[in-house]
């Protein structure tokens, strides 16, 4: 349909339209037109991702100078693919209507274990290992090497890219991951390098985060994007983490043993080439006292996106002397290195700012703030003289770079925590500096100040005022949406009290109480009986999950739960997790029925999507803290309370009631999906707690649902199933080619009710 | 006797029924019982009739025996017999064991069938409804052409029953009972050690091992209870225990298949995340290597179960599922010899493509998809559009005006640019459009009321039924024409009565209730119109044979 929005003739590949998504597209359309940042909250599962799509594309179309580019950030591989069939479902949309033949050219980008096609390095299975191997066959010192010596293994891809490919433009069109890595074995082409190189002339470019977060990534990629370009960032709930992560640095002793090592083989490569090839090292020393004129000039005429990590002043100065030649930089660095194995030899918890550290390192080892501040530039610089290719092997030294000139930089926004053990383990040393990123401003700063829109977006961003205070910006636009429904397909409940009055709660005190253990499991049991498929369960971590289960064990609750459903549980290894997903998914869909118990943070709760009957009830069992005791979260709640004026409180329950929306949020992955909602913990009634949930749960839980006890629960869930499971509309039963296995299941129930149904009419 | 011609299977004396001594008979077909001392049966089943039988527990005084039959009521004997009636109910128990399933198979199949077709056609347990139940016309004849016909149009979806998978719970099942000294029991059942075999087939393989040669039966399961294999949360490997081996191989299991990885791209949570920070990055650190061996105890006895559960619920689900792999392989392997298919990145795309399709749909927001119509295929459009309309010198538009004129519309509505900002407010496009509806303001007059919005739901649900009975009933009618052989010539006359009963008992009453209700069109017209025509014809061909009679 086409749609006009505030004059703007927008095209919608669907028939209808929800209520929400025209509102969604008009603020978005504010937000561009007053070239500004806009923060929007819509509940997942109503076609977000098509209306941001429609109208950025229309608005691209119509207004081709102002915003030549749209960059759209998302999580996981998986829904970047989906992003992009749903702009392809869009232009093909777009080629019916108009006629045209589509112009535009969108591609989605991926680190290169998902777009290699080198048939050695594609099978590696980690993605470092194929980053690694991928260095080392298209580092242009060894490409060099090859005319000298024509025995060298080079990548065939990489050179026919190289030799061609740069030449003729990507052809207008979509391409998702496999198409392009289809297009790249067709014309022999590198599809990670072709990829990296046509963003830079696409329409729309679809990648995770961390390419334009992480600046270490940032600056290799997305360095040359176009200003004018709006950025997108999609389930940006947690994006805070994201920067906070990208910034943050851990040394260990490993570390430093490691970073030893790459000092020594620097030194001898140095020794080396200073016998065969000093006029290179000469080269260096020259460029270096001419400065970093050239990123300088770069960054003022607006070339480039900014590096946190290379602040602006240095690139007005020349790198100081006393690091300029190498084998000084290098007497620098061992410096540096004595002097952070000192400090990580303390046997008891140091925290300090910044400042602090610095006036220790000069009074300790004599080494000055402004040598430190060049740090990371010069290892670049340095690794780059020496060509040396595999980068991987260098991760250790270029780590302790750039914590040097990430110290040196901020003053603020960092706090250095030395602790000698593990809490958990107090007798067995091993010490850690943790230097931690406190504001994750100072990581996604560079992207508001380069791009003219930038839109945060998710299902869960309640309470919406909170996002710009941490990430230090001020948006045009604000907004949540709820959920326009014909029927009420969710249905919160709280669940406050056991059967025998007992609170339930998962705070620390009654953590073990077997009273409360009991309860849950009744719960889960009681509920394995009514709900019809699959039921998710998550547990605040994975330390409490393993208690529970084991006590539930012991209890005989899980073979009871057995009886009703089949029992899997997330591990900590992704390999098995993703197994006993699958055969969960299996056991939803032949009718058996299954459980799946997960945790809160876990990568479960942040990247599976329980569509239907893959999750018909999801109970959450106690509110998702983070783990309070640890010393960096306590220093990153004051930061916040100093900087920003958040109360701690206020921000742990914001941080638990985010990843609790996520849990839950999980099940409705549309209008047409139902399920329940439990929330087993008496906190959640409370108003402090409730009142930050997003809009569209919150309007669900009625004043009658916040105190219920098992039975209750039973009986209210009992009731929802039963509605929910006429037939909405006319809607066709997701697919009869499922077979049940046992015809008591309430799967093949429920089915024939909705067949039957189908044949009277 | 009553029935000497009956082949006696066995007899059994001295068997009480209702406080009565008397003797239990089997026989080929029945199990009858007779009091002491008189010639007829008092009690007489046929074994079809039986659904199952009981006994009472061993430990009991009495030794006795039930049997429930299909109506749900059960008739009880007792062996009174003291030195042998345990012997005599096991020699009972044996016989009706083997002889009921035979009876079972052969219970009226066609009844069975005959129920699944009214259950799960709604429609056509109206019908029955209207007609069989209300006596209109027998069973026989409602059935006569229905079973033949669905038997063999569509006989394989239920020609072949479903597999039964297994309960998850089925080692909760086998709960220990103490027996009073210091031991415990298993009950183990068939069904039970089935479950095991199919879900562990490294059991299976043990216990072909090593029984009977080595261990006997009884040794064997007292084994398995008490092995670190049963209580996988015990960390206690002994060496000695048989199925330690077994753990090692389920072990093996697990690992092939958490490293065959997963088909669905959606749960890869390996291949989820896009970058991952490099190592020393970030601020949850990786755990360290040497956490792992200073686990406590209790720490990897928790990860046990857990790895214990998915296992055990990831073999349950594989049991029930096996029959139906070994199709699956054959289709693959018969793919597989096109050459392409080796290469397991060649199927890859599809299963992803399809997933992502369907992450991505949002189907309320589709048009929904009308059924299909058969187009109406006209040799000359004129005549269907103007009738056989006489020649007049009027003025009026040829089809080739109209056909002008709607292409002319099309193509100024192809190439219609909307002025977008400078557009009707949405409240007054939304009341023109209201004007426009059916009932609105400005389409008052043309349109009729629809005939659905005069007639209560209730009244048109009764004529749906009606057409539909009267429609089983006329085709029943207009299938005996040609009348040419005798039995034809029956069922005509019967359905001609079939129908005036139809339209005496059912149709007169609704047009009734129809006149009381003060409903003014004429909705049972159309109806007896259809009986008149049948009536007509059945009158011309009684007319025509009462000639050819004559």
């Amino acid at each position: 349909m086409k749609l006009n929005i505030e004059g703007l003739l927008v095209y919608f590949p669907y028939d209808y339209i929800y209520p929400e998504q025209y509102s969604y597209m008009l603020e978005l359309k504010r937000t561009l037109d007053a070239k500004g940042h806009g923060v929007l909250e819509m509940p997942s599962g109503t076609g977000k991702t098509i209306s941001l799509l429609s109208l950025i594309v229309a608005y691209q179309k119509a207004f081709p100078l102002d915003v030549t580019k749209l960059i759209y950030c998302s999580r996981t591989v998986p829904e970047i693919e989906k992003v992009v069939e749903e702009l392809r479902k869009l232009m093909e949309f777009y080629a019916k209507e108009t006629g045209e033949v589509n112009n535009f050219l969108a591609l989605a980008l991926s680190s290169r274990k998902n777009l290699c096609i080198h048939p050695e390095v594609s099978s590696l299975r980690f993605g470092k290992e194929v980053d690694g191997k991928c260095h080392s066959l298209t580092a242009s010192y060894i490409r060099a090497q090859r005319h000298s010596n024509p025995d060298q293994p080079v990548c065939r891809f990489y050179e026919e890219f190289d030799a061609v490919g740069r030449q003729v433009p990507l052809p207008a069109g979509i391409y998702n991951l496999d198409d392009l890595k289809d297009f790249g074995r067709r014309k022999g082409w590198c599809p990670y390098y072709l990829a990296r190189y046509s963003i830079l002339h696409a329409n729309i470019v679809v990648y995770s985060y961390h390419y334009l977060l992480d600046p270490k990534i940032a600056d290799l990629v997305s360095k040359e994007l176009a200003k004018k370009s709006v950025v997108v960032f999609d389930e940006a709930h947690n994006i805070d983490n994201v920067c906070i992560d990208s910034m943050s640095v851990n040394i260990t002793r490993r570390t430093l043993d490691r970073c030893q090592g790459n000092v020594e083989t620097l030194q001898h490569t140095i020794q080396k080439i200073k016998d065969t090839d000093a006029a290179k090292l000469r080269e260096e020393y020259r460029r270096l006292v001419e400065g970093l004129k050239e990123a300088n000039i770069a960054r003022e005429t607006d070339v480039y996106l900014a590096n946190p990590v290379l602040p602006d002043e240095i690139l007005q100065e020349a790198v100081p002397g006393s690091i300029r030649t190498a084998e000084h930089f290098l007497g620098f660095l061992r410096r540096f290195l004595e002097y952070l194995k000192s400090r990580l030899r303390v046997h008891h918890v140091v925290q300090e700012s910044a400042p602090q550290f610095l006036k220790d390192i000069f009074e300790k080892v004599c080494i000055d703030r402004k040598p430190l501040r060049f740090c990371a530039e010069r290892l670049q610089s340095l690794l780059r003289t020496l060509e040396i290719a595999d980068i991987a092997d260098f991760s250790a030294v270029t780590l302790i770079a750039n914590f040097a000139t990430l110290v040196s930089t901020y003053s603020l926004g960092f706090t250095i925590i030395i602790e000698p053990f593990d809490d958990r383990t107090p007798t067995i040393a091993n010490p850690v500096l943790h230097f931690s990123c406190m504001d994750p401003s100072i990581a996604i700063k560079p992207v508001f100040q380069r791009f003219q829109s930038v839109v945060i977006t998710s299902g869960t961003l309640s309470p919406l005022d909170i996002y710009p205070k941490i990430l230090d910006f001020r948006p045009v636009t604000m907004a949540s949406f709820t959920m326009t429904l014909a029927r009420t397909c969710l249905c919160p409940l709280i669940v406050g009290r056991g059967n025998d009055q007992v609170a339930l709660s998962s705070k620390f005190e009654t953590r073990e109480d077997f009273a409360v253990i009991r309860n849950y499991g009744n719960l889960l049991l009681e509920m394995s009986a009514i709900v019809p498929d699959g039921i998710v369960a998550f547990f605040t971590s994975y330390v409490y999950m393993e208690n529970i289960v084991a006590s539930w064990y012991e209890q005989g609750i899980l073979e009871n739960i057995q009886r009703n459903k089949l029992i899997f549980i997330e591990t900590q290894d992704a390999a098995e997790t993703s197994m006993a997903l699958e055969k969960y998914q299996e056991a939803c869909e032949n009718g058996r029925g299954a459980i799946l118990l997960s945790v809160a943070r876990g990568k479960v709760s942040e990247g599976i999507d329980f569509v239907h009957h893959f999750g018909r009830a999801v109970i959450m069992f106690g509110v998702p803290y983070v783990y309070t005791q640890s010393r960096i979260l306590k220093a990153r709640l004051e930061y916040l309370r100093d900087q920003f004026q958040i109360r701690e409180n206020d921000f742990l329950t914001f941080d638990a009631m985010r990843h609790a929306a996520q849990c839950v949020g999980r099940a409705i992955r549309g209008k047409t999906d139902y399920g329940l909602m439990i929330f087993a913990d008496k906190r959640y009634a409370r108003a402090d707690k409730r009142g930050k949930l997003p809009r569209w749960i919150q309007e669900h839980i009625s004043d009658g649902s916040l105190n219920l006890t098992v039975d209750e629960t039973v009986q209210l869930s009992k009731h929802f199933l039963r509605q929910m499971a006429q037939p909405f509309r006319q809607v066709k039963p997701p697919d009869r080619r499922r077979v049940s296995l046992r015809a008591t299941s309430p799967r093949l129930l429920s089915l024939c009710r909705r067949t039957s149904w189908v044949c009277l009419c | 006797m009553a029935s000497l011609s009956e082949e006696v299977l066995l007899v059994v004396k001295k068997v009480r029924q209702r406080k009565q001594d008397g003797t239990l008979y089997l026989m080929a077909e029945r199990i009858a019982w007779g009091p002491e001392g008189k010639d007829r049966f008092t009690v007489s089943h046929p074994y079809s009739d039986i659904r199952c039988q009981k006994i009472s527990p061993d430990g009991k005084a009495k030794v006795q025996l039930q049997l429930v039959l299909h109506t749900g009521e059960s008739t009880t004997f007792h062996f009174a017999n003291e030195s042998t009636a345990l012997k005599d109910r096991e020699a009972a128990k044996e016989l009706l064991q083997q002889l009921l399933p035979k009876f079972k198979k052969k219970a009226n199949k066609e009844l069975e069938e005959k129920n699944r077709m009214l259950q799960e056609d709604p429609v056509l347990f109206q019908l029955y409804k209207d007609l069989v139940v209300s006596q209109v016309i027998s069973a026989e004849e409602f059935w006569a052409n229905r079973l033949g016909g669905l038997n063999n149009s569509e006989p394989a979806p239920y020609s072949n029953k479903q597999e039964v998978g297994i309960s998850g719970a089925f080692l909760a099942d086998i709960r220990p009972q103490t027996d009073g000294c210091n031991g415990l029991r298993y009950n183990l059942t068939t069904d039970i050690i089935e479950s095991i075999f199919r879900t562990y087939p490294a059991v299976k393989q043990k216990y072909s091992e090593n029984v009977p040669h080595s261990l006997t039966e009884k040794e064997f399961w007292t084994r398995f209870f008490q092995s670190h294999y049963f209580h996988r949360d015990r960390i206690n490997t002994g060496t000695q225990d048989i199925f330690s081996e077994c753990a090692k191989q389920d072990e093996k299991g697990l690992m092939s298949l958490v490293n065959k990885g997963v088909k669905n791209p959606l749960v890869d949570l390996l291949s989820l995340e896009d970058k991952t920070l490099d190592e020393g990055y970030g601020l949850k650190q990786a755990l360290p290597s040497t956490s792992n061996t200073n686990k406590t105890v209790k720490e990897s006895s928790n990860a046990a179960i857990i790895k214990r559960f998915n296992h055990h619920s990831a073999m349950v689900l594989a049991a029930g599922s096996r029959k139906n792999e070994v199709p699956a392989d054959q289709a693959s392997e018969t793919s597989s010899t096109d050459g392409n298919s080796r290469d397991s990145d060649f199927f890859q795309p599809p299963v992803k493509k399809v997933k992502l399709q369907e992450a991505i749909e949002y189907e309320d927001l589709q048009r929904e998809s009308k059924q299909k119509t058969v187009a109406l295929n006209l040799k000359k459009s004129d005549r269907y559009a103007h009738g056989p309309v006489p020649l007049q010198s009027q003025k009026y538009t040829t089809s080739q005006d109209i056909i002008n004129a709607v292409n002319c519309i099309q193509q100024e509505m192809a190439h219609y640019k909307p002025n977008l900002t400078q557009v009707m407010s949405s409240t007054a496009a939304s009341s023109a459009i209201a004007a426009l509806s059916p009932g609105g303001v400005l389409m008052q007059g043309g349109a009729q009321q629809a005939i659905n919005q005069m007639v209560p739901s209730d009244i048109q649900g009764e004529l749906k039924h009606l057409y539909v009975a009267a429609g089983e009933l006329l085709r029943h009618f207009w299938s005996c024409f040609p009348v040419n052989t005798s039995f034809l010539e029956d069922k005509v006359i019967k359905m001609k009565s079939n129908l005036e009963r139809f339209q005496m008992t059912k149709l007169s009453p609704f047009k009734e209730k129809l006149q009381r209700q003060y409903l003014g069109t004429n909705l049972t017209g159309h109806l007896e119109e259809m009986l008149q025509t049948a009536y007509g014809k059945f009158h011309i061909w009684q007319t025509r044979r009462m000639m050819r009679k004559t």
